[in-house]
Formats: C-alpha cells, sequence, structure tokens
C-alpha cells in the first residue's frame, strides 16, 4: 500500500516536471520550427516536420525589411537606458545605504513606494511630457521612460548590495586619505557587483521586451523596436505565415539566448523581484 | 552590536558626512530627478486631472465626478471590472496554486528538477508581445496546435478561439494561466530557507509526507505564498499586451482590461476619463494589496 502511494506521487512529480517542460518549451519550438516551413506545408499539416532546413527567409527578412534596424534600435533603447539608470541608481542606492543625512528615510520611502503605482495609470502625463520635450515619435524619449521604469526595484537591490559590503573599509580609506568619488567607484561600486548585474539583467530584460510605452509614443518605422515592428508586421504580412514565423524567432532568441548565458543570474533576480514587493 | 570604544572614530564620521553633504545630494539628484518627471507630476496630474473634462489642447475644466459617473455606467468599463474580478480569483486560486505545485515538486527534487525550474523561466524572459503571438498562432483555427490536435478526436471541430465569445475569454486566460514561475520561485526560496532540523523533528514525531506539506511546509511559505499571489494580481490589473494583441478586447467587450480602455481614450484625447481609469488602477491594486496583507496576516513572523 505505502509503496503504491509512493509510485503515484512519484509519477505525479514527473507527469508535472513534463508539463512544465511542454508548455514552456514547445510553443517556441514550435515557432522556430515553422519559420523553416512553406506557408502549404504549415496549412497543411501544423504538427509535421520542415521538408528541408534553408535559412532563406531569414536572409530575406533581414535583407528586405528594417531588421537590422529593429533590433539595433531595441538594444540602444534597452542598453543605453539599462546603463544609465544603473549608475543613477547605484549612486542613490550607495548614499541611501551608507550614509545618515537629512531627509535620508523619507527619500528612500519615495523611491521604492512607487511600485505600487502601475505605469499603466501614469500614461496620459508621460504621453504628454514626452510630447512637451519634443520627444514623440523619437527613440530617445522611449529610452527616457525606461530610465524611469525599474526604479524603485533597483533602489532596493542596489541599496541592499551596498548595505552588505562593510563599513571598515569605508573607514580604512577615509584614513589613507581617499575621497567621496573615490570611495565610490573604487571600492564600493566592484565590490557591489552581484546587486548590480542583477539590477541591470531585470531592468535589460523588461526594457528590452517591453511594448506599452514603445507602441504608444513612437510612430515611424525607423523608430520601432522588435515586439513594435513584430506587431506591425503581422497584421501587414498576415498571409505569409512562414515569414511571420520567421520575424517571431528573430524577436523571441536573443532574450532565451541572454537566459542561457546568465540562468543562474536571472532566476536569482527574478525571485527577488518579489520580495517585499 | 556596537562597542562603546569606537566613539571617537563615530564622531570623526559624522563630520566626514557632514562635509560631504554636497556630495550626498549630487549623488541622489539624478534619481530625485527621475522620480519628481515620471512619478511625482504623472501621479499628481493623473489623481488632479481626473475631476477635469480635458482634451490636451484646450485648459483642462473641472467637472466633479463627471469622468468616474460616466465610467460606472459604461458597459465596458463594468465588463472589464468584472473580467478583472473573475481574472483576479482565478490568479489567486489556479494561477498561484499550480505556480506553490510546482514549488513543491522542485522540492522533492526528483531528476529534471533542475532543467524543469530552468525551463519554467523561458516565457518569463521573453516580450509578453511576442508570447502574445505565439499564442494567438497557437490558437489559430486554420494552422494552430490547439484544434489540430483536437481534429484528431474530432474532425469537426472548429472554434476562432481569440474570436467567437464565450471562448475568447479563456483563451486570453490560458495565455498566462500556467506562467507562475515568480510564485514557484517565490515559494522554492522559502522552502529551501526551512531548517532541516524542522523537517527532520517533524519526521521524528511521526509527520508523513502529506502532514509534512500541510502542517509544516505550507504555513511556512505563507508569505511567499502571499507576496505571489499580489505580483500576480497586479499582472492582472495592468493586463495589455495579451489583450491588444490577441482580440483588443474583443469580441464585443467580452476580453476589456481597464489599459486597453485607458489607452483608447488617451488616443481619443478624452485626458480626463484616461486619468479617472488610472486613478481606479492605482486604488483598486492598493484595495487587494490591503486584503492579501490581512488575509496572509503578512507582517506576522514564523520563527
Amino acid at each position: 500500500m505505502l509503496t503504491l502511494k509512493k509510485g503515484a506521487s512519484r509519477a505525479l512529480i514527473y507527469f508535472l516536471e513534463i508539463f512544465v517542460i511542454v508548455i514552456s518549451v514547445f510553443p517556441i519550438l514550435w515557432v522556430i520550427m515553422s519559420a523553416f516551413k512553406t506557408n502549404g506545408e504549415i496549412l497543411s499539416d501544423p504538427l509535421a516536420l520542415p521538408s528541408s532546413v534553408s535559412f532563406d527567409t531569414f536572409v530575406h527578412l533581414f535583407e528586405n525589411y528594417n531588421f537590422p534596424q529593429y533590433f539595433l534600435n531595441s538594444l540602444l533603447a534597452a542598453g543605453v537606458s539599462t546603463v544609465v539608470s544603473l549608475l543613477f541608481y547605484a549612486m542613490g542606492g550607495y548614499v541611501l545605504a551608507k550614509y545618515r543625512f537629512p531627509g535620508r528615510t523619507l527619500l528612500f520611502t519615495l523611491f521604492t513606494v512607487t511600485l505600487l503605482v502601475p505605469a499603466h495609470s501614469k500614461t496620459q502625463p508621460i504621453f504628454n511630457l514626452i510630447m512637451e520635450l519634443g520627444l514623440y515619435d523619437n527613440l530617445w524619449g522611449v529610452t527616457l521612460v525606461y530610465l524611469s521604469t525599474g526604479m524603485a526595484m533597483s533602489i532596493f537591490i542596489l541599496r541592499a548590495g551596498f548595505m552588505s559590503i562593510p563599513k571598515s573599509l569605508d573607514e580604512a580609506a577615509i584614513v589613507d586619505g581617499a575621497g567621496f568619488m573615490r570611495i565610490f567607484w573604487s571600492i564600493n561600486l566592484p565590490l557591489a557587483k552581484s546587486a548590480i548585474s542583477t539590477a541591470g539583467i531585470l531592468m535589460f530584460l523588461s526594457n528590452w521586451n517591453e511594448y506599452y510605452f514603445a507602441s504608444l509614443l513612437t510612430m515611424s518605422d525607423s523608430q520601432r523596436t522588435l515586439p513594435i515592428a513584430l506587431s506591425y508586421f503581422t497584421s501587414e504580412f498576415s498571409y505569409n505565415y512562414t515569414q511571420l514565423f520567421a520575424a517571431l524567432a528573430i524577436v523571441v532568441l536573443p532574450g532565451i539566448i541572454l537566459y542561457v548565458f546568465a540562468q543562474e543570474q536571472v532566476q536569482v533576480s527574478m525571485a527577488s523581484t518579489g520580495i517585499k514587493g | 552590536m556596537k562597542k562603546k570604544g569606537i566613539k571617537p572614530g563615530r564622531i570623526s564620521k559624522n563630520h566626514w558626512e557632514r562635509k560631504n553633504y554636497k556630495w550626498i545630494y549630487l549623488f541622489l539628484l539624478p534619481t530625485i530627478i527621475i522620480f519628481l518627471m515620471f512619478y511625482m507630476m504623472p501621479i499628481l496630474q493623473v489623481f488632479v486631472t481626473s475631476f477635469t473634462q480635458w482634451d490636451g489642447f484646450n485648459e483642462p475644466v473641472f467637472n466633479g465626478l463627471r469622468n468616474y459617473k460616466n465610467l460606472f455606467t459604461s458597459s465596458a468599463f463594468l465588463i472589464s471590472l468584472k473580467n478583472l474580478f473573475l481574472w483576479a480569483l482565478i490568479a489567486m486560486f489556479l494561477h498561484v496554486g499550480f505556480g506553490t505545485l510546482i514549488a513543491f515538486v522542485l522540492y522533492q527534487r526528483r531528476r529534471g528538477w533542475k532543467v524543469t525550474r530552468a525551463v519554467f523561466m523561458i516565457p518569463n524572459v521573453i516580450s509578453a508581445a511576442a508570447w502574445a503571438m505565439i499564442y494567438r498562432f497557437f490558437f489559430n483555427n486554420n494552422f494552430g496546435i490547439l484544434n489540430s490536435i483536437i481534429r484528431k478526436f474530432n474532425p469537426d471541430f472548429d472554434v476562432q478561439w481569440f474570436y467567437q465569445s464565450p471562448w475568447a475569454f479563456w483563451a486570453v486566460t490560458l495565455t498566462w494561466l500556467f506562467y507562475a514561475v515568480i510564485v514557484t520561485l517565490l515559494v522554492f526560496g522559502d522552502l529551501m530557507s526551512i531548517p532541516q532540523e524542522l523537517n527532520e523533528a517533524a519526521i521524528i514525531d511521526g509527520a508523513g509526507g502529506w502532514q509534512l506539506i500541510r502542517h509544516i511546509q505550507l504555513p511556512l511559505c505563507r508569505s511567499a505564498i502571499a507576496t505571489g499571489v499580489i505580483c500576480s494580481l497586479t499582472s492582472r490589473i495592468t493586463m495589455y499586451e495579451q489583450i491588444s494583441l490577441t482580440t483588443a478586447g474583443g469580441p464585443g467587450n467580452d476580453t476589456m482590461s481597464l489599459p486597453i480602455l485607458l489607452v483608447n481614450a488617451v488616443t481619443d484625447y478624452r485626458y480626463g476619463y484616461a486619468n479617472a481609469i488610472g486613478v481606479l488602477m492605482f486604488v483598486i491594486g492598493l484595495v487587494m494589496m490591503g486584503i492579501i496583507n490581512k488575509a496572509f496576516r503578512m507582517n506576522d513572523s514564523d520563527y
């Protein structure tokens, strides 16, 4: 009886593991597989393997459409905003972690309480702000908005990272005559590496994948990021399924590749997003 | 646990801090500017102009609670509230329940648990827009996988998942229902931090597998589960891509959500109305969070 129960629960465990793997990977594999099939093959049997493997569709997409441009746009918007905001929030998180000054608790509370405000609810003021700055339909407008999106979480993660660096190191450096900048730049910043990469990966992934504000703040083809381009592409070329699937694969793969390389770090990062959210 | 002996050092540290006030505030300046530009001002603007009629060109005109009254008499808004309520229930019980279940599966550390954990994350690292698109194809009537599998058993099966009532609501639900990796990671983290002695003591006291889970492990994951519920409710309030790129709120208003209504109002230059929706999103979020905190007694400590 006991072994039967044990066997059943073991079977359940394996069933659930397989279920999770299938629902997570299968849709993506199917997209990639379909990108190698012809229109006819896709329509006649969606589950069949492609009859031949050729990269023509991908080459075609890169040569005839602006995919290199979209790719570059995504990389610029997500990369620049991540690097700049990491620097800003590292500076903020550092002084909030290590110094006592008037307004410290108030500022920390204000910065982190923004986590409670859904970004979507600020749509109209942000739309107007970007209009007034003359940055509508401009990739830099989108980048500017991305600077702000990870604020609460990054300050939270980075402050905790700096707090775990022993103060005795700073004090030793003061005795040695190091200035404020030097203590930040050469002692604290290198030691906060793991917090910085956690915050950086989270911000980069969310900005790379961002759709809402990018769709709201851009119009023309030359300013589109990959997710936006994809949505236009699917409405314009809804008859050419091979190209649609290839475009989807192009949009999806970079994120997955980044994840494969930084797997542990991403998992730790993702788990920490929930912490006292 | 500060030692009394280092007092001179602390005085000089204070002095050093005071000397560096200009650096401290300079370091905070970029964050403060971003806070004012993208949080403080927009939030104030949303609250104030939600009581006005405003098209973005002319000055806003105060109209009291008109926008809110209009909202609560608009059928699209009421349906999106109903959807949010249903989705919140589904998220709380099925979505978080599934995520928690998988966390316990991983905790058994049977063969494959690491791969499962790693792979479960993939839908979360790719763009929600792309994921919505993938699902649009997945549910496609002509070449989608779901229908071609169903047709192997029932050749006459013919459902346009995203375009037919009442299927559209469930098709949108299925795009996120099982993707609960955040909940899984949160609960798994709490499970891993349960002291081993506690599990062992329970086993010595004669607790079987299910008793161990029910009376020891599950209660100790309470706050992780609560955090998971909050995360998942927050994403239900802000659900946009999964709807905008699949059904756009249709058929009729079957899958309408607050962000879709908000964007429609912004593109129609009904700014006051849009901001009233924004205020309600914020308030609904706060209320939900308050309820969850109460229900899970989040502030009590476990150990």
